[in-house]
C-alpha cells in the first residue's frame, strides 16, 4: 500500500509537469486552433534561462522568478510576431509544420549554447525533506503541485470571469464572428503565446528545480502530447487533470508492470482512449459541414 | 489553327509524358544515373546512394501527406520497422535477404494499420499525434524486447546476395537501389492518375465531400498508410542494407523530421518535387560539411561535435524559409521556371 500511495505521489509530481505543458498546448490551441509543437523545446529554452540567470548571476528566487517569466514572455510575443502571425490564414499543415521546425531550431541553438551536459540548479528552494502521511517530499516537489494548483484556479478564473478571457473563448469558437464583432483577433493570438510561454516557464522551472537543466527536457514536450489529448486539446484545465493522469498511470505502469512500459503508458493510454473519444474527455467535438 | 494544348480526351489527361520526348529525357536521366559508377568515385556513390533510399522514403510519405492528406509524424517508426525486419529475417530466420527486402515493406505496411486504424476516427492535429506516438512506441519497443533486437546495442545486417551475385560492392547496390527508386517512382506516378490517387485527393480536399462521392475513407485511408509504409519500410530495409547496421539511434524522430522538410522543400503532394527534396536536403549537409571545410578547424571542431545540432537546426530553417518563401517547393520554382521559358518574351 505505502509502495502505492508512493507510486501515485510521485507521479502526481511528474505529471504536473505534463499538465503544465499541456495546458500550454490547450492555450494556443483554444485561441489559434494550431497545436505548438515546439512547446517542450520553449520550456527547455526557459529553464536554460533560468539557470543562466542563476548561476551567472546568482540571482535570489524573486528576481529569478521575475527575470524568468519576463523572458518567457518576450520570447512568446517574439514567436509569434516573427513566426506565427505571417503564417495566418495558410492550411494547417504549413502552420504546423512552421512549429516543428521552431522546435528543432530552438533544441538545436540551445545545445549549440550551452552543450550536452546537464546542469544542476542551485537549491533555492531548501532541501529538507517534506513528510505527509507516508509520503515525503522535496520542496521543489510540493511548490510545483502548489503551482499547478494555482496555475488552473488562475486560468479557471480567466476564462470565466474577466471580459478577456470571454472574448479569447469567443475567438476560438470562430475567428471571423469576434473579428466582425469588435475584437482584436491578433492580440488574442499574441497574448495565447505569451501565457502559453509562461506555462511552459513554470514547467522548465519545476523540472529545473526538481530533477537538472538538460536537454533531454525537450523530450517532455513530447511526452506531455498524451496529456493535452486525454484532456481534450482546446480545454486548458483539461489539460491540467489529463497531465495528472497520465504521470500518475506511467508511474505506476513502470512500477508495478516493468520500467520499459513507463515511457510508452501513456501513449498507449491515449490511442485507446482516441478510439473511444477522439476528441478527448473534455474536448469539444465540432460538426462539420460540407 | 491549335491555339493551345488541350486535352480532348479521358486518356489524354492521364498521360505519364505528353510527348514521347518526355520519355526520352527520363531515360537520359536514368541512363546516365546508371553511368554515374563508371564516372564517380565511392564518395559520390555513397551520396548518390543515400539520396535514393531518401527519396523512396520520401515518395511514400508524400503519397500520405501531400497526396491523401494525412500528417504523419511517425515515419521513423516505420523506417525502423523495415531496417530491423531485414536485419533480423536473414540473420535469425534464414530469408534470403532479396525476399527479405519486400517483407521488411510489407511488415511495415502490416504495422501501419495500428495508425491507420485510429485515423479512420481522428483527423488534423490528433492523427499527426497518434502517429508520434506510434514511432515513440516502435523505439521503445525495440529497446525492450532485446531477445528478438539486442536492444540497445543494434545489430548487424548481412549484406544482400541476389541469384549469386553478392551486392555488398557499393556501386552494385547503388545500381539496386536506382533501380528500385525509379520502379517506385512509376509505381507512384501511376497510383497518382488512377482512381486509388483521385480518391486520395478527394479525401485530402475535403473528407466528408468525398465520402458523400462514394468513396470509401475506410478503405482508402487504410491503403494510403499501408502504401506509405510500404515505401517506408523497403526504404528502412534499404538503409540498413547500406549502413550495414541498425541501431534505433539511426531511426530517431528527427529522421520523420527531416522526410517531412524533403516534401515540403519539393512541394507537397508533387511526385518530381519528391525526388527533388529528397536530393536537395541530402545534398544539403554536404554542402554546409564542405563550407565548414573551408572555415578553418575550429568551425570543423564544431561539426563533428555538434553535427547532430546543426542538422537540426539546418533542416528547421530550410523548412522555416520555404514555407515563408516558397511554399510550392522545389516543383514550383521548376514550373515556374519551364513557364519562364516556354512562355518568353511574353513572360514577366
Amino acid at each position: 500500500m505505502e509502495y502505492f500511495v508512493n507510486l501515485v505521489a510521485s507521479g502526481l509530481v511528474a505529471g504536473s509537469v505534463y499538465a503544465m505543458i499541456a495546458m500550454g498546448f490547450a492555450m494556443i490551441y483554444r485561441a489559434t486552433g494550431m497545436l505548438n509543437f515546439a512547446q517542450g523545446e520553449l520550456m527547455m529554452l526557459v529553464a536554460y534561462i533560468a539557470f543562466g540567470l542563476a548561476s551567472t548571476f546568482g540571482a535570489n528566487l524573486p528576481v529569478l522568478l521575475a527575470g524568468v517569466f519576463v523572458a518567457a514572455i518576450l520570447l512568446g510575443l517574439l514567436i509569434e510576431r516573427v513566426f506565427i502571425r505571417p503564417m495566418m490564414g495558410e492550411p494547417m499543415f504549413s502552420r504546423v509544420m512552421v512549429t516543428i521546425a521552431l522546435a528543432v531550431v530552438i533544441r538545436g541553438v540551445t545545445i549549440l549554447i550551452w552543450g550536452q551536459e546537464p546542469y544542476a540548479m542551485p537549491r533555492l528552494l531548501g532541501t529538507e525533506l517534506i513528510r505527509i502521511g507516508p509520503v515525503s517530499f522535496y520542496p521543489a516537489q510540493v511548490w510545483t503541485l502548489v503551482m499547478v494548483a494555482v496555475l488552473c484556479v488562475v486560468t479557471w478564473v480567466f476564462f470565466n470571469r474577466t471580459r478577456f478571457g470571454v472574448v479569447m473563448r469567443a475567438t476560438a469558437n470562430s475567428e471571423s464572428t469576434a473579428l466582425l464583432m469588435g475584437v482584436n483577433v491578433r492580440l488574442v493570438s499574441a497574448v495565447a503565446w505569451a501565457v502559453s510561454a509562461c506555462f511552459a516557464a513554470a514547467a522548465g522551472l519545476a523540472f529545473a528545480f526538481m530533477f537538472s537543466v538538460e536537454p533531454d527536457m525537450s523530450s517532455m514536450g513530447l511526452r506531455a502530447f498524451p496529456a493535452a489529448i486525454l484532456g481534450g486539446l482546446d480545454s486548458v484545465l483539461g489539460g491540467a487533470l489529463g497531465g495528472l493522469v497520465i504521470g500518475v498511470v506511467e508511474n505506476l505502469a513502470g512500477g508495478y508492470l516493468g520500467r520499459g512500459l513507463k515511457e510508452i503508458a501513456g501513449f498507449l493510454l491515449i490511442v485507446v482512449v482516441l478510439m473511444v473519444r477522439p476528441y478527448g474527455l473534455f474536448g469539444q467535438r465540432h460538426i462539420e459541414r460540407v | 489553327m491549335r491555339s493551345g494544348d488541350f486535352k480532348e480526351s479521358y486518356g489524354q489527361l492521364v498521360v505519364l509524358a505528353r510527348n514521347p520526348v518526355g520519355w526520352v529525357y527520363a531515360a537520359g536521366a536514368v541512363l546516365a544515373l546508371s553511368l554515374l559508377p563508371v564516372f564517380a568515385g565511392g564518395y559520390v556513390i555513397n551520396l548518390a546512394t543515400m539520396a535514393g533510399i531518401a527519396a523512396i522514403g520520401v515518395l511514400g510519405l508524400n503519397l500520405l501527406c501531400g497526396v491523401a492528406g494525412q500528417l504523419s509524424l511517425g515515419h521513423a517508426g516505420f523506417l525502423a520497422l523495415g531496417g530491423y525486419a531485414q536485419a533480423i529475417l536473414v540473420t535469425d530466420y534464414g530469408v534470403p535477404g532479396w525476399i527479405a527486402l519486400p517483407l521488411s515493406g510489407a511488415i511495415a505496411a502490416a504495422a501501419s494499420l495500428v495508425v491507420g486504424i485510429p485515423s479512420l476516427r481522428l483527423r488534423g492535429l490528433y492523427l499527426a499525434l497518434t502517429t508520434l506516438a506510434f514511432a515513440y512506441i516502435v523505439r521503445h519497443l525495440i529497446l525492450i524486447s532485446e531477445d528478438i533486437t539486442r536492444g540497445s546495442s543494434g545489430m548487424p545486417v548481412p549484406s544482400l546476395a541476389v541469384a549469386g551475385l553478392r551486392l555488398d560492392q557499393q556501386a552494385h547496390f547503388y545500381l539496386l537501389v536506382l533501380a528500385l527508386l525509379v520502379a517506385f517512382t512509376l509505381c507512384t506516378l501511376n497510383l497518382m492518375r488512377s482512381k486509388v490517387g483521385r480518391a486520395w485527393k478527394a479525401i485530402r480536399d475535403h473528407d466528408i465531400a468525398a465520402s458523400a462521392m462514394g468513396i470509401s475513407l475506410t478503405r482508402y485511408k487504410l491503403l494510403a498508410f499501408m502504401v506509405s509504409a510500404f515505401y517506408a519500410g523497403v526504404a528502412g530495409a534499404l538503409m540498413a542494407l547500406h549502413i550495414r547496421y541498425v541501431n534505433v539511434d539511426n531511426f530517431s524522430l528527427l529522421l520523420s523530421v527531416e522526410a517531412l522538410a524533403m516534401i515540403i522543400v519539393g512541394g507537397l503532394g508533387r511526385t518530381h518535387g519528391a525526388i527533388m527534396g529528397a536530393v536537395f536536403l541530402s545534398l544539403l549537409h554536404e554542402v554546409i560539411r564542405i563550407a565548414f571545410g573551408y572555415g578553418g578547424s575550429a568551425l570543423q571542431a564544431l561539426l563533428t561535435d555538434r553535427i547532430y545540432e546543426i542538422k537540426e537546426i539546418l533542416y528547421g530553417v530550410v523548412i522555416l524559409l520555404f514555407l515563408r518563401l516558397e511554399p510550392e517547393g522545389l516543383a514550383g520554382i521548376w514550373r515556374k521556371t519551364k513557364r519562364f521559358w516556354v512562355k518568353w518574351p511574353l513572360s514577366q
